[in-house]
C-alpha cells in the first residue's frame, strides 16, 4: 500500500486522513510520541465484588490506539470474570480467568497493527505497546511509583475510579510534580464523571478559534503598504461597472473610511450609531443601475462594517498571560512558550498591536487584485514574524538556555495564533475531603443552588469513593458495597464537609437532588453499563487528544454526564 | 472455561440486570422492573442503519446492552481511511462489505447475539421489512438517507397498530461535534422538521470558479467541475479512483500556477472533491453511545428517554446541550399524515376530485394529484395537464391500487394532503 | 407495556377507525410532492414551455425559453432540469442542452445563476429558478461570466457582441467555435 504516484499521500496519511484534517501532522506527531498510562482498579470494591471493571479506560484507549498513540501501559491486577465479558468488548470467552490487563492489551493492540509494523521506519521513536508482566501488574500502583523512571515515561495518566485514597493520592501528587496530566474517571450505572488535572500553567498555542473571529484586517490602523494600495484606488467613480464591481471590499472600506474621516474631524466611526451611519454611507455608494441591480462587493463591504471597523484591542485572556510572572521574568529554565510570549509582549509594547496573522478572507475580486492584496497581508505577517524571531534569538542568547533553539515554525505558529493563545491554570483532581480547597467547596455550593444542576452526581461519586476507600483500606473487611450504614456515614461526612466553609445549611431541594443521585448510583451497585462507559471513554479520549496534541481547549476541570436525563455539565472545581 | 449455563449468563449480565431489576429515582412510577423487562429487551429486534464510524460502535454497544437480535444495513465497502475509527475492520478487510465484516466480528466477540447483515441500500427494502423491528437506529452521513428512513417510518404508522410506531434514534458527527436525537414518528419532531438545523455547505459561485479564482479550493473546483467535463467527457469521474483524483490535483496545480494561487495540495483536492468531513473515533464513541443508551432506555423503560435532541461540541471542554426540538405543524412529512379514504373503485378520477372538494379538512378546489408511480392529474403546466386530462374519465381501479397513497396539493393550501385510498367492496 | 407504544394507542383511540388497508404501497416522496406543488404554481407566460419525456416522472423535464425581447430574441433555448430526491434541500440541476454563445453559460451547457448554487435555499421554488433563467437572456451579465470570451465581448463592444449572438444563434462560428442553430 505504498504511495502510488509522486505527490500522493502515503498509506499512513490515507489511513489517518480524517483526523489529520483536525490536528494536522504536528498533532499526529505529538500523538505518536506519547505513551498513556491506564490504572484500571487496584482491588475489589468489597465482599462479593470483583472491583472496578474499568471499561471507561479501555474504551478511551481504543479511541487513542485507533488514531495512532505511541504506546500505552495498563496496570490492572484483576483476572477476567464472567461479568467483565458483559461490559468489556476487549475481552473474549477465552479470556476468562486470565489477566485482564494482558487480555485487554492483546485485543486493543489488534486495532492498530501498523503502529508496530510498516510505520516503524518512518517514525522517530520505536513504537512500544507493551504491558507489565503479571508479577508487576499485581503490585499496587504505589509500588510501581517506587521506580522513579516509571511515571515519567507517560504523557498522560488515566485512572479508573473509585480508587482508594492510599493509591490515588500519591499517584496524582507525583504526576502533578512531574507535570503529567491526569484524568480520574467514574462510570457507575447511568452516571459518568471525570476530572482533568493539568499542570498549574498549561499553555496552548493552537486553540483553533473559528476562522471568523480569527480575522484581523487592521482597517483602522493600516500599515504603509496597505495605505499605498488604497491610495492607488483614488477614483472609484471613473471605473467602469466591471472594475467597480470587483474592488475588494477591504479597499472599499478603507477608501470610504478616508472620506468619512475628512468630514468627521479626522475620526473614524467610533460607536454603534456612527458605524451604522457609515454602513449606510457605504451602501449608498454601490451602483444599482447595472444588470444585477447591485454589487456583491459592496454587499460584502456593508456586511463587514460592524465586525471590522474596530480599533485593535488585546483580548483579556492574552493580557492576563502577558501579566504573568512566567512571561515577565524569564530564566534559563523558561520553556519555549514563555520565551515566545515574552517576545510577543515586547512586540505589543513596541507597536500597540500583535503580529498580523496574515490571512485574508475570500472576497469578490479579480484574481490578480485579490492575490496582490493577499500578498500585502502575507508580507506584513512575515515581517512581523521576523521581528519576533529576532527578539526570541536575542533572548535565547541572553538567557544561555541549554535547550535547542526554538524551531522557526513554532515561532511562526505562535505569531499566527497570538490573539488566541491560552493558558489553563490546572487544578488538582477535586475531592470533597477535610483538606479540600475552599474554591472546590464554594463552586459545589454555588452549583447546588441551581435546581437542575448535575453536581449532585459528582457528590454521589465522592460518597462512593469514601465507601470504597473504607472497605478497601480495612483489612479483612466483609462489608459489601450495599452496606447501608457505610453509605449513611459517608453521606453525612460529605454533607458536613459541604458546609465547612459556608455554614448555611443545604436547602431541601439540594438535599433531595443529592439523595436521588445517590439512589440512582447505588442502583447499579458500582457496576458499569457499557453504553455509559463507552460514552465516557469517548469523552475521556477526546480530552486526552486535546491534551496530548496541545490543541483546542481541554476540560477545566470536571465533567458530569447523566445518562438517565441525557445531559452533561462542566464545572471548575 | 466456556459455559452456557444460566448461572454464567446471570453473572455475565449482572451489572446490566441491576438497573433492569431495580427501580430508580428518575424512572416512571408505573414501571415494573424485573424479568419481564429483561425479556422485553432480549426479544426486541433492532435495526442499525450504517456500519461505519457510528455503526461499528452502535453494534458493539447494542450487543453489550443485552440485545440479541440485531440487523445491520450498509452498502459500502471498507476503505483504508475508515481504519482510524471503524474499529471492527482491519487492513485485510479493505474492499469487503462493511455490514458483513462488522456483523461477523461482533457476533464472534459477544456470545449469544445474532447479527444479520444486509449489504445494500435502505431503499431496497419495503415497509414489510421495516415493520419487523422494534426500534431503528441510524449512524449515517447522508441527509438524503436520513430523510428517506424518516419519511418511511412516519408513513408506516398505523393508527390501529401501536407496534407500527418505530422509534428512530439518529446520530451524526463532524470532527469534534455531533448530535443524538430521538424521533417518535408522528408523535415528536422529525428529521424533516429539523432540516434547517443542518446548513448546507456554502458553495462558491460557478462564475468565480470559471473566471476569477482566488483560493486553492477554487482551482480544485475548476479542475473537478469544468476541466474534467471538457477534457475527459467520456470518463465518469470517480472520486475513489486515485488516477482521477491525481488528474484533478494536477489540473488544479496548473491553474493555481496560472493565477499565482498557492496552497493546492493533494489532501485538499481529496477534501474538496469528496466533500470529506473530518471524523475521529472519540466523537463517534460519544455520539454512538448516547444513541444506544437511548435505545436501551426506550426498549426497557429503565430510565426516561431523551426528549429529544442532544448536541455535543468538544473543541472547548465538554459542551452538550439537550433540548426539545419542535414538531412543525406544516412539516411536509409529519405535518400531513396519510388519511384513509374509502373510495368506490369504479368511480372515475373526476368523481374522486369532485369528492375532495367536499371533504371537511380541506375543500380542495384545484387539486393536482399523483401516486408514487403515476401523475394522476396535474393542472399546470399545460403539457402535463393535456397529458393527464384523459385520466379524469378513467376508473380509479385503473389508476391506483387498493391501499395506495395519493398525494394532493392545492394552491389554496400551503400544506399538502396524503390519502390512502381503500377500495370499498 | 412500554410507555411510547401505549401513548400511541391512546392517541389513536381518538382517531376514526376504518377497515385495515391492503398491502403497504410506496409513498409519494417529499421531493415529488414538492415538485407537484411547484409546477402548479409556475407562471410561464408565453416565452416559456415545458415538456416531460415521461409525464409520470415530474422530476425530469425540459424548459424551453423563447425570449421575446433583448439580444437573444428569436432563439429557442432548451434546458434540462433534473431534480433529485433531496429536493428542495438540494437545488435542481439545470443544463443547457445546446451549445450557445452566452457569457453566463459555458460551452458544456453549465449555467451560472446564483440561485442554482451558492444562493439556493429550500424556500425557493422552481418558479424562482425559471424567472432567473429568463432574466439571463434579457440581461446577460458580463461581470461574472462563465464564458469569459463572450463576457469580454459584451463588456468591450456591445454592438459586436450582439452581432456575434445573432451569428451564433444562426449556427455560425464565433472565435473559432461553431454554435448550434437555435433560431425559431
Amino acid at each position: 500500500m505504498a504511495a502510488s504516484f509522486h505527490g500522493g499521500p502515503t498509506s499512513k496519511e490515507r489511513k489517518y486522513d480524517r483526523q489529520l484534517r483536525l490536528w494536522a501532522a504536528s498533532g499526529q506527531q505529538a500523538l505518536e510520541d506519547s505513551r498513556v498510562l491506564l490504572v484500571n482498579s487496584d482491588g475489589p470494591l468489597g465482599a462479593n465484588s470483583t472491583g472496578v471493571s474499568g471499561v471507561v479506560g479501555v474504551e478511551a484507549l481504543k479511541n487513542l490506539v485507533l488514531p495512532g498513540i505511541g504506546g500505552f501501559t495498563i496496570v490492572d491486577p484483576a483476572t477476567v470474570t464472567e461479568a467483565d465479558l458483559g461490559v468489556n468488548f476487549f475481552l473474549e470467552e477465552e479470556s476468562l480467568g486470565k489477566s485482564r490487563a494482558e487480555e485487554t492489551c492483546r485485543l486493543l493492540r489488534e486495532l492498530n497493527p501498523d503502529v508496530k509494523g510498516d510505520f516503524n521506519s518512518e517514525v522517530r521513536q520505536p513504537q512500544r505497546v507493551e504491558i507489565f508482566d503479571l508479577t508487576l501488574i499485581i503490585q499496587p500502583i504505589a509500588d510501581l511509583l517506587q521506580d522513579p523512571d516509571f511515571l515519567p515515561q507517560h504523557k498522560l495518566v488515566i485512572i479508573s475510579g473509585p480508587t482508594k485514597r492510599s493509591s490515588l493520592d500519591p499517584l496524582i501528587q507525583r504526576a502533578q510534580k512531574q507535570g503529567i496530566p491526569v484524568l480520574y474517571t467514574h462510570s457507575v450505572g447511568f452516571f459518568a464523571t471525570f476530572s482533568l488535572q493539568l499542570p498549574a500553567e498549561y499553555p496552548i498555542v493552537e486553540t483553533h478559534p473559528d476562522p471568523e473571529s480569527a480575522q484581523d484586517l487592521r482597517l483602522l490602523n493600516p500599515w504603509p503598504e496597505l495605505v499605498a494600495t488604497n491610495a492607488a484606488l483614488d477614483d472609484l467613480d471613473s471605473m467602469d461597472d466591471h472594475q467597480h464591481g470587483h474592488v475588494p471590499y477591504i479597499l472599499i472600506l478603507l477608501h470610504f473610511l478616508e472620506q468619512w474621516k475628512q468630514s468627521h474631524g479626522g475620526n473614524a466611526p467610533d460607536n454603534y450609531k456612527e458605524k451604522t451611519e457609515f454602513r449606510e454611507f457605504v451602501r449608498s455608494k454601490a451602483r444599482t443601475s447595472n444588470a444585477e441591480g447591485g454589487e456583491e462587493n459592496f454587499d460584502e463591504a456593508v456586511a463587514a462594517v460592524l465586525k471590522t471597523i474596530a480599533p485593535f484591542s488585546l483580548r483579556s485572556t492574552v493580557r492576563e498571560i502577558f501579566e504573568l510572572e512566567q512571561c515577565h521574568n524569564l530564566n534559563s529554565e523558561s520553556v519555549d512558550f514563555w520565551l515566545i510570549a515574552h517576545a510577543i509582549h515586547f512586540f505589543y509594547t513596541t507597536h500597540g498591536v500583535l503580529p498580523l496573522p496574515g490571512s485574508l478572507p475570500d472576497m469578490k475580486a479579480q484574481s490578480a487584485d485579490y492575490v496582490s492584496l493577499q500578498n500585502i497581508y502575507k508580507t506584513k505577517a512575515r515581517r512581523d514574524v521576523e521581528e519576533v524571531t529576532n527578539t526570541v534569538r536575542q533572548l535565547e542568547t541572553q538567557l544561555e538556555r541549554r535547550f535547542p533553539p526554538i524551531p522557526d515554525r513554532d515561532i511562526e505558529a505562535f505569531c499566527k495564533n497570538a490573539a488566541h493563545i491560552k493558558v489553563v491554570h490546572g487544578r488538582q483532581i477535586p475531592q470533597i475531603s477535610s483538606n479540600s480547597d475552599s474554591i472546590t467547596l464554594k463552586a459545589i455550593r454555588t452549583q447546588l443552588g441551581f435546581p437542575d444542576s448535575l453536581v449532585s452526581v459528582f457528590i454521589a461519586t465522592q460518597i462512593l469513593d469514601g465507601v470504597v476507600d473504607e472497605i478497601q483500606d480495612t483489612s479483612n473487611d466483609h462489608r459489601s458495597i450495599n452496606d447501608d450504614a457505610l453509605w449513611k456515614s459517608h453521606t453525612e461526612r460529605i454533607l458536613a464537609l459541604l458546609t465547612r466553609d459556608d455554614p448555611t445549611p443545604l436547602d431541601s431541594d439540594a438535599r433531595e437532588n443529592i439523595h436521588k443521585a445517590i439512589q440512582e448510583l447505588r442502583r447499579a451497585e458500582g457496576g458499569e453499563l457499557h453504553n455509559i462507559a463507552s460514552l465516557a471513554g469517548g469523552l475521556v479520549a477526546q480530552e486526552s487528544l486535546k491534551v496530548i496534541t496541545k490543541q483546542y481547549g481541554p476540560l477545566d476541570n470536571t465533567c458530569v454526564f447523566d445518562g438517565a436525563r441525557s445531559r452533561s455539565e462542566m464545572y471548575r472545581l | 472455561m466456556i459455559s452456557t449455563d444460566a448461572n454464567s449468563q446471570q453473572n455475565r449480565w449482572k451489572h446490566l440486570h441491576k438497573v433492569l431489576t431495580k427501580s430508580g429515582p428518575y424512572c416512571d412510577e408505573d414501571w415494573v422492573p424485573g424479568q419481564e423487562t429483561i425479556s422485553a429487551l432480549e426479544s426486541s429486534k433492532i435495526l442499525v442503519i450504517g456500519a461505519g464510524g457510528l455503526g461499528c460502535e452502535i453494534l458493539k454497544n447494542l450487543a453489550l446492552s443485552g440485545f440479541k437480535d440485531i440487523h445491520v444495513i450498509d452498502m459500502d465497502t471498507i476503505d483504508i481511511s475508515n481504519l482510524n475509527r471503524q474499529f471492527l475492520f482491519r487492513q485485510s478487510d479493505i474492499g469487503k462489505p462493511k455490514a458483513e465484516v462488522a456483523a461477523a466480528f461482533v457476533e464472534k466477540r459477544v456470545k449469544g447475539v445474532k447479527i444479520t447483515p444486509y449489504v445494500g441500500k435502505i431503499q431496497d427494502k419495503d415497509e414489510d421489512y421495516y415493520m419487523q423491528f422494534k426500534i431503528v437506529i441510524c449512524g449515517l452521513d447522508s441527509i438524503e438517507a436520513r430523510r428517506w428512513i424518516n419519511s418511511t417510518l412516519i408513513g408506516m404508522v398505523d393508527m390501529e397498530d401501536p407496534e407500527s410506531l418505530k422509534p428512530l434514534i439518529d446520530g451524526g458527527t463532524e470532527g469534534f461535534k455531533g448530535q443524538a436525537r430521538v424521533i417518535l414518528p408522528t408523535l415528536s419532531s422529525c428529521i424533516e422538521c429539523q432540516l434547517d438545523m443542518h446548513a448546507p455547505r456554502p458553495a462558491v459561485p460557478l462564475c468565480t470558479i470559471a473566471t476569477i479564482p482566488r483560493q486553492p479550493q477554487h482551482c480544485i473546483e475548476w479542475a473537478h467541475q469544468i476541466a474534467w467535463q471538457e477534457k475527459r467527457k467520456d470518463d465518469a469521474f470517480d472520486s475513489d479512483d486515485m488516477e482521477h483524483i491525481s488528474w484533478v490535483y494536477n489540473a488544479a496545480l496548473e491553474r493555481g500556477k496560472q493565477f499565482d494561487i498557492h496552497g493546492v495540495t493533494f489532501q485538499m483536492t481529496q477534501g474538496v472533491v469528496k466533500n470529506i468531513i473530518p471524523a475521529i473515533a472519540s466523537t463517534n464513541a460519544m455520539i454512538a453511545a448516547s444513541t444506544t443508551s437511548e435505545v436501551l432506555k426506550i426498549a426497557t423503560s429503565c430510565n426516561p428517554y431523551l426528549e429529544n435532541y442532544m448536541m455535543y461540541a468538544g473543541e472547548e471542554g465538554v459542551y452538550t446541550y439537550t433540548f426539545e426540538a419542535e414538531k412543525k405543524p406544516d412539516c411536509p412529512v409529519c405535518g400531513n399524515l396519510a388519511r384513509k379514504l374509502k373510495v368506490d373503485p369504479n368511480s372515475t378520477l373526476g368523481d374522486f376530485i369532485e369528492s375532495l372538494s367536499e371533504r371537511a379538512e380541506a375543500q380542495l378546489k384545484k387539486p393536482s394529484l399523483r401516486t408514487e408511480e403515476k401523475t394522476l392529474y396535474q393542472r399546470f403546466p399545460p403539457q402535463l395537464e393535456e397529458h393527464t386530462r384523459p385520466n379524469l374519465g378513467l376508473k380509479l381501479h385503473e389508476l391506483v391500487e387498493d391501499g395506495e397513497e395519493v398525494a394532493v396539493s392545492d394552491p389554496a393550501y400551503t400544506i399538502d394532503f396524503r390519502y390512502k385510498v381503500i377500495f370499498s367492496k | 407495556m412500554l410507555k411510547i407504544w401505549s401513548m400511541k394507542q391512546q392517541q389513536q383511540q381518538a382517531e376514526n377507525a376504518e377497515g385495515a388497508a391492503g398491502k403497504k404501497k410506496k409513498k409519494v416522496t417529499a421531493a415529488q410532492l414538492r415538485v407537484q406543488r411547484d409546477l402548479q404554481e409556475l407562471t410561464l407566460g408565453n416565452t416559456m414551455k415545458m415538456s416531460f419525456p415521461n409525464p409520470d416522472d415530474i422530476l425530469n423535464f425540459t424548459l424551453t425559453i423563447e425570449p421575446d425581447e433583448g439580444m437573444y430574441k428569436g432563439g429557442v433555448f432548451n434546458f434540462s432540469f433534473s431534480v433529485n430526491q433531496n429536493f428542495p434541500h438540494d437545488p435542481p440541476k439545470v443544463k443547457c442542452t445546446q451549445k450557445i454563445y452566452h457569457p453566463n453559460i459555458d460551452l458544456e451547457g453549465n449555467v451560472c445563476l446564483n440561485i442554482l448554487r451558492e444562493d439556493w435555499k429550500p424556500v425557493l421554488n422552481l418558479n424562482a429558478v425559471i424567472v432567473g433563467m429568463q432574466f439571463l437572456f434579457l440581461e446577460p451579465n458580463a461581470s461574472d461570466p462563465l464564458n469569459k470570451e463572450a463576457a469580454e465581448d459584451l463588456r468591450t463592444n456591445r454592438e459586436g457582441f450582439k452581432r456575434n449572438v445573432r451569428n451564433s444563434m444562426a449556427g455560425g462560428s464565433v472565435r473559432g467555435n461553431a454554435f448550434e442553430r437555435v433560431l425559431r
